[in-house]
């Protein structure tokens, strides 16, 4: 058995390979990888939305009280409006939370933070790894779920033209694209959402709370946003941007919601992610 | 050996709100030594060892690390260093030598090579594919110490590396660390072991309540110290502290009988005297190594003794 070690007398210490954010994101990337968890997530969001569409597509009474929930038999692009206005209320923040809640107060749990920050790796680099990882998950859940309830809507229910918001008949090409584009107004809130799962996650140092924390907020958020007489407020929610792809189903479109929702939505994102780095940063690490 | 000291700390100070955990400690290795910072629980070891890692930042004081600070190299200030702190942690998930992988991605990648002989130095080699969450303790005490080599240290700290351990494992942990340095590696190992340091080290800081009460070498340490302590059980123990005491013996009641201490002679001349006066002897054994003893004198004495004193007490009659 023999050991190569450096002996004391080596004049110079051996300068270490510093790896870049890149190397610290595929090594978060590998690790995520590896969680029977995200995968789990992801099979989620490709499978749930197909027996959603089934079950609700075989009943005979559509949701009528829900936007779009009368028409999902009259046309495939209706459902997915429905899922996404219902995934707002819940399933959306808490697919955001279950890697990124869980992503930092992970070390805590396991002990690892001593691990990884005794190698060649600053904090800097370690936090906007898995910053990156969470937000790429996340787009692709949020890819991987619209797409499977679009093309799940189509294929069941049918490619017949939408009406719109203020009863005007959207052709079945341009409807494609509304919906589209409809899923892709979440992208911000969502990861304004993942910003806050993130900040819990650093903060709580408890998977558990980082988790279940943005789904609770969320749906107080929900519940403030229909407290009349506090519309000012609502526009600050971040549950708010999710309900701005309205204006796009309109006669004549509006985009202030839209702008709005980007505004939102980035605002949380810089202040829950800004409040987590320096967080971090300046944490001692005492446990973990 | 090379004028740059492997640990330069100067007057370093952490207190958590009311709790002063490290108080202006200076503890200086270096390099090629083997180093002990020894202290019973709660003693500032590991948050000294912690901010020497950078993971806690300290109130004030100055510390070099191989010449770098943190303040001014950042994560730079790692470079050559490389240990674990308390009980080394790893994904449970992944086997050994994925976590290892992992790892060595962090400092830049290492040769599949030198992972199979890190893996070998630690005898892990035949587990390496098993994953983590079924190792035993002493396991992954020493996949933290491969962990460790792989970044080809010159400073290797060791945070109680043999604490958990079986017996068994607590003779390879040992082997191990003592392989090691034979090796030309700057080793600084932490315990609260008198008996593991004085095996392992050739200096030591002693701490106590978050300040250094002895630094120095074993070798001057040993010299300090006081006599053997022996646990004497007899049928009589009154009568056996009256002819320890005509020999010259320190004789105190303790609740298993008694506790000489003195010159070994005199304790074996002492169970002639019981055998004369009749007195049974029900067991005699050796309480606690001299260093051992002055260990406790140092870390169990009141914060208001001057150490110097209790050193001057400690020393051979």
């Amino acid at each position: 058995m023999t050991l190569t070690t450096r002996s004391a007398s080596t004049p110079d210490v051996r300068v270490m390979r510093r790896p870049g954010t890149a190397t610290v994101l595929r090594w978060e990337l590998t690790k995520l990888a590896a969680q029977a968890r995200s995968r789990a997530v992801l099979l989620v969001a490709l499978i749930a939305p197909i027996a959603v569409v089934l079950v609700l597509n075989g009943q005979e009474q559509p949701p009528s009280d829900t936007i779009y929930g009368r028409h999902i038999h009259t046309s495939g692009y209706a459902m997915p409006l429905l899922m996404l206005a219902f995934a707002a209320q819940w399933v959306l923040p808490l697919l955001a939370a279950v890697v990124a809640g869980d992503i930092f107060a992970n070390e805590d749990q396991h002990g690892t933070w001593k691990t990884i920050l005794t190698r060649s790796v600053s904090r800097s680099q370690v936090f906007w790894a898995k910053t990156l990882t969470a937000i790429l998950f996340n787009l692709t859940v949020l890819i991987v779920f619209a797409a499977s309830t679009i093309a799940a809507s189509a294929l069941i229910i049918g490619t017949q033209p939408l009406t719109g918001l203020t009863g005007q008949l959207i052709a079945s090409g341009t409807a494609l694209r509304l919906v589209l584009a409809a899923w892709a107004t979440a992208v911000a809130p969502m990861i304004g959402f993942t910003a806050l799962a993130l900040l819990l996650s650093v903060k709580t140092r408890n998977p558990s709370l980082g988790v279940a924390a943005p789904v609770v907020l969320g749906f107080v958020m929900q519940l403030l946003s229909s407290i009349s007489g506090i519309d000012l407020f609502r526009r600050f929610l971040l549950t708010t941007p999710f309900e701005s792809w309205h204006g796009l189903f309109t006669q004549h479109h509006f985009y202030g919601p839209l702008i709005a929702g980007l505004i939102v939505s980035a605002g949380w994102t810089v202040v829950c992610l800004a409040i987590a780095y320096f967080s971090l940063r300046r944490r001692d690490i005492t446990g973990g | 050996m090379s004028e740059v000291l492997a640990v330069d700390a100067v007057d370093l100070t952490k207190t958590y709100g009311p709790l002063r955990a490290v108080d202006r400690i200076t503890v200086q290795v270096a390099q090629g030594e083997v180093y002990g910072i020894l202290g019973p629980n709660g003693a500032g070891k590991t948050t000294f060892l912690r901010m020497l890692f950078g993971l806690i930042r300290p109130d004030s004081g100055t510390l070099r690390v191989l010449g770098r600070t943190w303040p001014r190299d950042g994560i730079r200030a790692l470079q050559g260093v490389a240990g674990f702190i308390e009980s080394p942690k790893f994904y449970p998930g992944l086997t050994g030598r994925r976590n290892l992988q992992l790892l060595a991605g962090l400092d830049g990648g290492v040769p599949a090579a030198r992972l199979d002989e890190v893996l070998d130095v630690v005898d892990l080699g035949a587990r390496q594919r098993d994953k983590v969450g079924g190792y035993s303790f002493g396991m992954r005490q020493r996949l933290g110490v491969a962990a460790s080599l792989l970044r080809d240290p010159r400073l290797l700290v060791l945070d109680e590396p043999a604490n958990g351990l079986d017996p068994a494992g607590i003779r390879d942990m040992r082997a191990l660390v003592k392989r090691l340095a034979t090796s030309g590696l700057t080793v600084l190992l932490s315990s609260h072991d008198m008996g593991e340091v004085e095996q392992i080290c050739d200096d030591v800081t002693i701490m106590n309540t978050g300040s250094v009460v002895y630094h120095g070498s074993i070798t001057a340490l040993r010299e300090r110290a006081p006599q053997q302590a022996h646990e004497l059980t007899t049928t009589n123990d009154d009568r056996a502290a009256v002819l320890a005491a005509s020999r010259g013996l320190e004789a105190t009641r303790i609740d298993a009988g008694l506790a000489v201490r003195g010159a070994q002679d005199e304790i074996d001349a002492l169970v002639g005297d019981l055998v004369a006066d009749g007195i049974a002897l029900r067991g005699l054994s050796r309480r606690e190594t001299p260093l051992e003893a002055l260990f406790f004198m140092l870390t169990e004495a009141s914060p208001d003794t001057p150490t110097r004193d209790l050193l001057t007490a400690g020393a051979p009659r």
